[in-house]
């Protein structure tokens, strides 16, 4: 447990400080949780007449994963890179497919997910996700 | 006050007036010309996925999200962000920039330019590299501008059978503006592009969290240094006369008219002169299509190992109907007129044919003003249907070259390419 969290921070710590070395003048990437079906107004952001051109965060609303074994892991590796609605967007595809995507994140994409998070995530989109039992 | 007027549900005037079962006594209350809707439409949302047959829907199916200097578009992801223009807002030649699709690749977009900073780079194998900041591409160039049509590769991919993975949009990933900026071909020629140079690299600000060297760490395109194209590039730096939307690629974005967006590099930031092969994942793997009549193919094909890819081009012709657009019905005998646009990465559309009855008999519809070979071509044509009954309007597209919009459909395996004929149905009511 001790390990796992020197690792956790280590990790975090490296993350940090990589992104602020390599483009100090740019804030990248920033998003923040987001409700969808709102009919509310975005408000106007504050802007300075400075020679940093900003823009909001980009919302990211929650995604309705189907409950079932694996959308843990779904959740921790898939969003390393994307958020999970990227899973949800789909139609419904054949097994086969499903296991063809999980292998390409690790092979062409190297997202490193350990062997048997990356089995329990194919299983968890075939049980799901396929023409046979996709529901949402 | 007429009672329609109210904004009462159903359910509620039955209470408020006592009845519980009479339906017709309540037309009657209302008078000879109204009647009730039979259930409150709204409250009923989209379904949220579509297949495993083609979606049937203009636009994808998602939810409508209002993300940063832009009107509510139609979600596909968040992170990263990929959006789509709902099909109203192609009803003029030119899109708005808040109404302007989205697609990113990588999860770490720009939220902020710093431009006392950043300057576009101008490196590799030039004799003098360059690092031109925005007001010297803006003072130092004479500005140029060109309306052209940005559409994704996967534009429409919602459409293909057997589906395929990848971002299921309808048909709104696809926008026209008037872009101003910076001839590619001066950026090159001040650099000086050295002797045995094959490509011209883009990079932008985009990276992902993925290990060097992958394409899930830098989004990397590159185009042939003989192609012609390279002549007509613009560096971008206005979009319809105004800032690009950081959304869109601000400070500047890579132009490259005619071609897919795949190569209109957002926040462009190096341009990368390479004596070697691009070997990156987004030019070797990535965006191919079958070097096949359309980039056709089978799902056979591609099991069997036989198709040989190359990287995708040029947008074949396509046409839309934007409105009317089903939604509602139209009476008999109303002289309607029918609106939409139409494109081609091969030259200039010369026609635009509409027919009502799927495809049969074809019209031909009045083209709008020309903005240039590679900007939308609005179209318009009048109609009227004399008799109630279901309609299939279609529309297609022809070029200066003679490229003809195909009533075949189109596969392959990335979803790319899709340009057959729409159809629309039309319902048309009783007038009397």
């Amino acid at each position: 447990m001790k390990n796992k969290v020197q690792a956790f921070f280590l990790v975090m710590g490296g993350l940090v400080i990589a992104a602020g070395v390599v483009y100090g003048q740019l804030k990248k990437g920033y998003y923040s949780p987001a409700e969808l079906g709102s009919l509310r107004q975005p408000a106007p952001v504050e802007l300075l007449s400075d020679s940093s051109y900003q823009a909001a965060a980009y919302p990211v609303p929650v995604v309705d994963l189907t409950p079932g074994d694996g959308r843990q892991e779904v959740q921790i590796y898939c969003n390393t890179c994307h958020s999970p609605r990227y899973i949800t967007m789909q139609p419904p595809l054949p097994a086969a497919t499903w296991e063809a995507e999980v292998n390409k994140m690790n092979k062409t994409f190297g997202a490193g997910i350990p062997e048997d998070s990356t089995r329990k995530i194919i299983l968890y989109l075939e049980a799901h996700y396929t023409v046979e039992n996709r529901k949402q | 006050m007429n009672m329609t007027e109210r904004c009462l549900s159903r359910r509620g005037l039955l209470k408020i007036v006592g009845v519980t079962s009479s339906g017709m006594a309540i037309g009657r209350w209302l008078g000879p010309h109204v009647t009730m809707a039979q259930e409150p439409a709204h409250g009923k949302g989209m379904e949220s996925f579509t297949g495993p047959g083609a979606n049937s829907h203009w636009n994808s199916v998602g939810p409508y999200v209002t993300e940063p200097q832009k009107v509510p578009l139609i979600l596909l992801t968040d992170r990263p962000v990929q959006l789509e223009t709902p099909r109203h807002y192609f009803r003029t030649a030119f899109t708005p920039n808040e109404a302007f699709y989205v697609r990113w690749h990588l999860e770490a977009i720009p939220n902020a330019v710093d431009l006392k900073t950043w300057k576009l780079q101008i490196e590799g194998n030039v004799s003098k590299a360059l690092a031109l900041s925005l007001p010297e591409l803006m003072q130092k160039f004479k500005p140029v501008s060109l309306a052209a049509v940005n559409q994704c590769s996967g534009n429409s991919r919602s459409r293909l059978q057997p589906r395929v993975p990848g971002g299921q949009w309808g048909n709104g990933a696809m926008g026209n503006a008037m872009w101003t900026g910076v001839r590619l071909r001066e950026l090159l020629d001040m650099a000086g592009v050295k002797k045995g140079s094959v490509l011209v690299q883009f990079q932008g600000l985009e990276t992902g969290p993925g290990p060097e060297g992958l394409g899930s760490n830098l989004f990397l395109k590159s185009l042939d240094l003989g192609n012609p194209v390279l002549d007509e590039c613009v560096v971008a730096y206005l979009m319809n006369g105004e800032p690009l939307p950081m959304l869109n690629g601000f400070p500047v974005r890579l132009v490259v008219p005619g071609y897919f967006a795949t190569y209109w590099t957002k926040c462009l930031t190096w341009i990368r002169i390479l004596d070697v092969t691009d070997e990156n994942f987004w030019m070797k793997t990535g965006y191919r299509v079958p070097d096949t009549p359309r980039g056709n193919t089978t799902p056979e094909e591609v099991k069997a190992g036989k198709v040989k890819t190359v990287p995708i081009e040029r947008l074949p012709v396509r046409s839309f109907l934007i409105s009317p657009d089903g939604s509602s019905k139209i009476p008999a005998g109303m002289n309607v007129t029918l609106r939409g646009i139409a494109f081609s990465g091969f030259g200039r559309v010369n026609r635009v044919e509409v027919s009502d009855d799927g495809g049969i008999n074809w019209m031909t519809a009045k083209l709008g003003e020309d903005h240039g070979a590679y900007s939308f071509r609005t179209w318009e044509a009048s109609w009227t249907a004399k008799s109630p009954g279901r309609y299939s309007l279609a529309v297609r597209a022809t070029d200066e070259k003679n490229n003809t919009q195909p009533d075949e459909p189109v596969w392959n395996p990335g979803g790319y390419l899709w340009n057959r004929i729409a159809r629309q149905e039309i319902v048309v009511g009783d007038a009397s």
